[in-house]
């Protein structure tokens, strides 16, 4: 079964006064999948995001969301979209439930169907006790499930979340991916967010990696793993210079380091028959893949995380 | 409908739950009675206290007509007015939300301080006077939201907006005639005095609350009612007028360019919170 395109960005470019913030930007989403921008603070997703959301005009370029068009069916847009800021968007002066009533107003959620809504995304994020409660005395990680459960409210077929999860400690982190997971499972919902942590973009269907207002790569996080990055084995072993000579022989690269021979895999069944041929002296094995922060350092000659 | 409603009824209840903001415009105008009242006392005025408190009361609608309006930035800076751009609302729903309740609030404490001013002897012969005066409110009090909406798209910076909004408010309350007669201004702020929109308000709001319609124009001019700029004498109604044309170009002003206005420039400035997250 082919998968339809919810979001579809062609030649999409944002510029301010003289800098440009995204260059020539293309992608697709498909329908139900969780969609992951990764990149440093800067490159442009929190740009992209908001041009999606109707928020910023482009410069040149088509956005679509769901058939429509982001610039010219600005409205049309906007109730078929739900969105979670990087900044805070709650109403502090009002309570919990205050704000989702507000929100069912704005989407003109007939009242008759409010409560109910509002009390299935309370719970979904486990709020339930906190309705009553003003908005300015809750914490960091919870303001966030408010902001989540509130973005739900009006059942939109994309959620974007924009950094969802930054500033929060990590039990908080785990939890909020737990709700995102949830969702996109049992409502089929369309997920798509920016984030700079890499562990979070493992998780997504596809990650589109973006730096300087560009995507330099788009991809599942296994193909862009195993396309830019080499996976690495870890031998220890009794019999070190044997190794050695099997290795230098092969052609591998490898390096020794404390206790522990760290090799490059870039021919598997290689290794595969030096491993068996040292097996009675290997006493410790472990083979792995690269990680997206590989990926991106491969790509764009950059650690994301400084 | 639905949606200006629900603006509407949240800034009342926000305002309503402030219990510091609210005892303190309340103390606040007796406070300035008592201190102002004697300055009356050596002017052609008959009853300096009402006349006074006349002053008051509408210059308290304008200030809180004014602020209430303006603290739309402060839900521009919050984030809360990026949830109401994503969502499906025209902006002109936002932008009569927050003046018809900023109408609404300053016209509930013009009440509470009539109210009180009743007790100190302002009293009304016609049963009219009173709805008279609550419409007055009403009117005076969009006008000054016009204004004040106005101003808060204008604020490119948050924190400098408290300053802004001083800046316009003391010169418009001082130089109207509200506290201070204008016969006493040196010539010079008599001359911008005539320019502030506040000074017409006042004294048509006074000829209105004071009951002094009928007057001739020699002793309207002399209880400083109404103007007289050269030879023209800028009676009662022609200040309403003014108020009224005042008001207009504000209101529409200001929704226009409330409707057509970029906020993320706002935010993009101040998002210093995710900065020290990030």
């Amino acid at each position: 079964m082919t998968m339809r395109n919810i979001i579809e960005v062609k030649d999409f470019v944002k510029k301010y006064d003289k800098f440009t913030a995204v260059d020539n930007v293309t992608f697709e989403v498909e329908e139900g999948s969780i969609f992951a921008f990764l990149g440093p603070n800067g490159a442009g997703k929190s740009t992209t995001i908001n041009t999606l959301c109707t928020i910023f005009d482009k410069t040149s370029g088509t956005l679509m969301i769901d058939g429509k068009d982001v610039t010219h069916e600005k409205d049309a847009v906007r109730s078929v979209i739900g969105v979670v800021f990087q900044e805070p968007t709650l109403d502090n002066k009002m309570t919990v439930l205050e704000n989702l009533i507000m929100h069912c107003h704005f989407y003109a959620i007939p009242k008759s169907e409010a409560n109910e809504r509002i009390q299935f995304v309370l719970n979904l994020v486990d709020l339930l006790d906190w309705k009553k409660a003003m908005v300015s005395s809750l914490s960091g990680g919870m303001k966030r499930r408010v902001e989540i459960a509130r973005a739900l409210l009006h059942y939109p077929k994309v959620l974007f979340l924009d950094e969802p999860t930054t500033g929060l400690d990590p039990q908080t982190r785990a939890h909020m991916w737990e709700y995102i997971v949830k969702l996109q499972k049992e409502k089929n919902i369309t997920i798509f967010l920016t984030t700079h942590y890499m562990e979070e973009a493992e998780i997504c269907s596809k990650v589109a990696i973006m730096d300087a207002g560009k995507i330099v790569a788009i991809d599942t996080p296994y193909h862009l793993k195993q396309q830019y990055t080499k996976d690495k084995a870890k031998i220890t072993t009794l019999d070190e210079q044997g190794l050695e000579v099997l290795l230098d022989m092969a052609g591998f690269n490898y390096k020794k380091k404390n206790g522990y021979y760290s090799i490059e895999v870039n021919n598997l069944p290689k290794l595969m028959d030096i491993i068996s041929d040292q097996k009675a002296s290997i006493t410790d094995l472990e083979i792995n893949k690269g990680t997206l922060n590989d990926v991106f350092l491969e790509i764009t000659g950059k650690d994301i995380r400084k | 409908m639905d949606i200006i409603v629900a603006l509407w009824f949240r800034n009342i209840k926000i305002f309503a739950r402030n219990r510091v903001q609210l005892i303190f415009t309340i103390i606040m105008p007796f406070f300035f009675l008592f201190v102002f009242s004697s300055v009356f006392k050596n002017q052609n005025i008959e009853n300096p206290v009402n006349y006074m408190l006349a002053g008051i009361v509408i210059t308290t609608v304008f200030q809180t007509s004014l602020t209430v309006a303006t603290s739309t930035i402060e839900d521009i800076v919050s984030g809360f007015m990026k949830e109401v751009l994503v969502s499906p609302v025209k902006r002109i729903q936002i932008a009569a939300g927050q003046l018809l309740s900023a109408a609404t609030i300053a016209t509930m404490q013009g009440i509470i301080i009539l109210f009180i001013g009743y007790f100190i002897g302002l009293k009304f012969t016609s049963w009219i006077t009173p709805f008279e005066v609550i419409v007055v409110m009403i009117v005076v009090g969009l006008v000054f939201s016009g204004l004040g909406l106005y101003i808060a798209t204008l604020v490119k910076n948050s924190q400098t907006f408290q300053v802004v909004i001083t800046a316009i408010t003391m010169p418009l309350t001082f130089l109207c005639g509200a506290y201070i007669p204008l016969s006493m201004l040196p010539k010079v702020l008599q001359y911008i005095a005539y320019l502030n929109p506040m000074t017409y308000t006042t004294a048509f709001f006074r000829t209105i609350i004071l009951e002094k319609t009928s007057l001739t124009t020699n002793r309207l001019v002399a209880e400083q009612l109404a103007f007289k700029i050269g030879n023209f004498v800028i009676t009662p109604p022609i200040s309403m007028v003014i108020v009224l044309i005042f008001g207009l170009v504000f209101l529409l002003l200001s929704t226009y360019v409330f409707s057509k206005v970029d906020f993320s420039r706002i935010n993009r400035s101040k998002s210093k919170e995710g900065d020290i997250f990030s």
